[in-house]
């Protein structure tokens, strides 16, 4: 997977045809074979772009920066990035006459040892679902597989869920890098750092994490897209996506097998009511 | 002071180890996903004191916790009564291995601040029952550069005993204070052998130098930290700073950053005033109550961070805020190198 000309080209053209004002791509880190995020706005630059399966973060998040607002902006996006971003058109957070989207069809991402991202081997949605122009050849949809996580999580009972994850949460050291590197939290102040609040006080004791990663969980039910910027940002590394899969399977299983920024101008699963939706889960 | 250097060699250094281990509060770098963190251990299988640089966390939450009580309140009927003092968990006489260069650096850094104008107790306290244990590395880390930086690596006095692994197989280890000097002598069942002052010292000089040579990352930092105090108003600290995500990772990461915050927790009639980590990358860290924010964007928060390590402290306390680990590039969700950005600004 390697379309490093087609876009160092299509960004080219954007700039020449002054349709955008910053270019949001890949570059190499310039130390190892892994890429950083790269922001460009002088058409000099463009012979940094890169892509290729080493381009893991979702860009996606840079949207909801304060330097990116009301700019025109091209951008690239993977599977999992194009839901993200369905999502946040859906919710208002980006106009679409603004943006002109390279879509990927991708065939999957690998972390820095060169391993496959666990995410992409059980990919529903691979090729980009939203974009101006598309590359590579699209794959179409994939089962939707139970992570094997989840299956070992569903396995025990709610008290030893509850000691589980509080075990992983002891790591926690409530650097909100999880919630700063999603593009979906894009609140401009947000529920957890309410300084009054007792409940998600600064501090980082067991409770004070479980209490504000549960709440980032049930926020991002039925909109996290599973693109693992969390996981990858988190410098405890605790295993996020254990929450939001979680949450991903029991809205795939309970409401007609919604997946999130699937559709576009999707109201997602918590959006809309119908009388039929099901409630034998709720306690 | 005479200052000691015993000679040893692997299996020797070992049980020198296992000595410490058996008979103190000893905290050593212990493995979790990959990732090495300075825990209380109990034997030295726990533990490898000569774990990866790349790999391994400061001790910065030893001696500034990521969350400490400091003070507890309980509400009768009769009125409040509050409690200043909590019992400190890190206060205890107790033995650091495995400690690096750079982390030891840290804690001379962190003094400066720390034992100021107010002098934090509770961080006086840990560090004076602290016997640091330093194994200097054999070899540079992909984002070091210590030795870069404007201190003399070679002779840092935050470490109270320096191990070397010489080139010439033996292992060296060296009391460089009078705590570290007090502490072998504590030592004597092991009867470590004490070697020829001069051979010691050429060994040691050698594998440093071989550490130094080894480095990839280098800069002029005199010429760097001119540079940069006359650059504040230097645009290029948007383009290095665009893609930055205000995750604080680095900050929470940096063996030196010392911010904290204070907030109260209140369960029924009791409660507890936590200090925990605090960040400048957040965009709330500097918001005042009438809602004024004087670094309302990302370039201001970011110049911040780069100026505070890189002049601001030098500028008030004669030393540099960074002490060159590479901990923050290797976290950074989008591998943002400190080291760049500075070079960068500094000769753009």
């Amino acid at each position: 997977m390697d379309y490093t000309k087609q876009i160092q080209e299509i960004a080219a053209k954007l700039f020449t045809e002054n349709t955008i004002d910053i270019f949001i791509g890949y570059r190499m880190n310039g130390f190892d074979d892994n890429q950083v995020p790269v922001l460009i706005t002088d058409p000099k630059d463009i012979s940094k772009l890169v892509f290729t399966s080493k381009s893991v973060f979702n860009l996606t998040n840079y949207l909801k920066q304060e330097h990116t607002r009301n700019k025109r902006i091209g951008l690239v996006v993977k599977g999992c990035d194009s839901r993200s971003l369905n999502m946040m058109l859906t919710e208002n957070q980006v106009k679409r006459d603004k943006l002109f989207i390279i879509g990927i069809c991708c065939e999957g991402v690998v972390d820095e040892s060169g391993q496959k991202m666990q995410n992409c081997t059980e990919c529903v949605i691979p090729d980009a679902v939203v974009h101006d122009e598309l590359l590579g050849t699209p794959a179409g949809r994939n089962d939707y597989k139970i992570n094997v996580d989840i299956a070992e999580l569903e396995g025990k009972t709610l008290v030893e869920r509850r000691e589980y994850f509080e075990q992983i949460f002891e790591n926690c050291i409530r650097c909100n890098a999880c919630r700063h590197s999603c593009p979906l939290c894009y609140c401009t102040k947000c529920c957890i750092d309410q300084e009054s609040s007792t409940l998600y006080s600064g501090s980082n004791t067991t409770s004070s994490a479980f209490h504000a990663l549960m709440t980032w969980s049930l926020h991002l039910a039925g909109r996290c897209v599973d693109c693992r910027n969390c996981e990858k940002a988190c410098p405890s590394h605790l295993p996020l996506h254990l929450l939001h899969k979680q949450n991903e399977k029991v809205i795939y299983e309970n409401f007609q097998e919604h997946l999130a920024g699937v559709i576009p101008d999707d109201r997602g699963a918590f959006y809309k009511y119908s009388l039929k939706d099901p409630d034998d889960f709720i306690m | 002071m005479s200052v000691t250097t015993f000679v040893t060699d692997k299996a020797g250094l070992q049980k020198f180890y296992e000595a410490i281990i058996s008979s103190n509060e000893t905290y050593a770098p212990v493995e979790k996903s990959g990732k090495f963190e300075f825990k209380r251990v109990m034997n030295l299988s726990e533990c490898d004191p000569e774990s990866a640089i790349d790999k391994t966390m400061s001790i910065k939450p030893l001696f500034f916790p990521r969350s400490a009580k400091i003070m507890k309140t309980i509400t009768t009927s009769a009125g409040t009564d509050v409690k200043e003092t909590v019992e400190d968990p890190l206060a205890g006489k107790r033995i650091i291995l495995g400690v690096k260069h750079c982390d030891a650096r840290s804690l001379q850094v962190l003094d400066k601040v720390y034992l100021w104008d107010y002098h934090d107790t509770d961080y006086q306290n840990r560090r004076k029952n602290t016997v640091i244990i330093s194994a200097r590395c054999d070899k540079a880390g992909q984002h070091c550069f210590c030795t870069s930086l404007d201190y003399d690596v070679e002779n840092m006095d935050a470490m109270d005993l320096l191990i070397v692994n010489g080139q010439d197989g033996k292992v060296y280890i060296k009391a460089r204070t009078e705590k570290g000097e007090a502490f072998l002598k504590e030592l004597t069942s092991l009867q470590l052998a004490v070697g020829s002052q001069q051979s010691a010292e050429e060994e040691i000089k050698k594998q440093y130098d071989a550490f130094a040579a080894s480095f990839r990352l280098k800069m002029n930092y005199k010429e760097v930290n001119e540079k940069l105090g006359k650059l504040f108003d230097s645009p290029e600290f948007e383009n290095v700073s665009a893609n930055c995500i205000s995750c604080n990772t680095c900050a929470f990461i940096c063996p030196t950053c010392h911010c904290f915050k204070i907030s109260d927790e209140k369960i029924k009639d009791s409660g507890v005033r936590y200090k925990s980590y605090d960040s400048c990358n957040n965009g709330y860290f500097t918001l005042m109550a009438g809602g004024h924010n004087p670094r309302p964007v990302k370039y201001r928060r970011w110049r911040q961070r780069a100026m505070h390590k890189f002049v601001y402290y030098k500028e008030r306390f004669g030393v540099n805020l960074c002490v060159g680990c590479g901990k923050c590039t290797i976290s950074c969700p989008v591998n943002i190198s400190i080291f760049e950005v500075v070079n960068q600004v500094a000769n753009a």
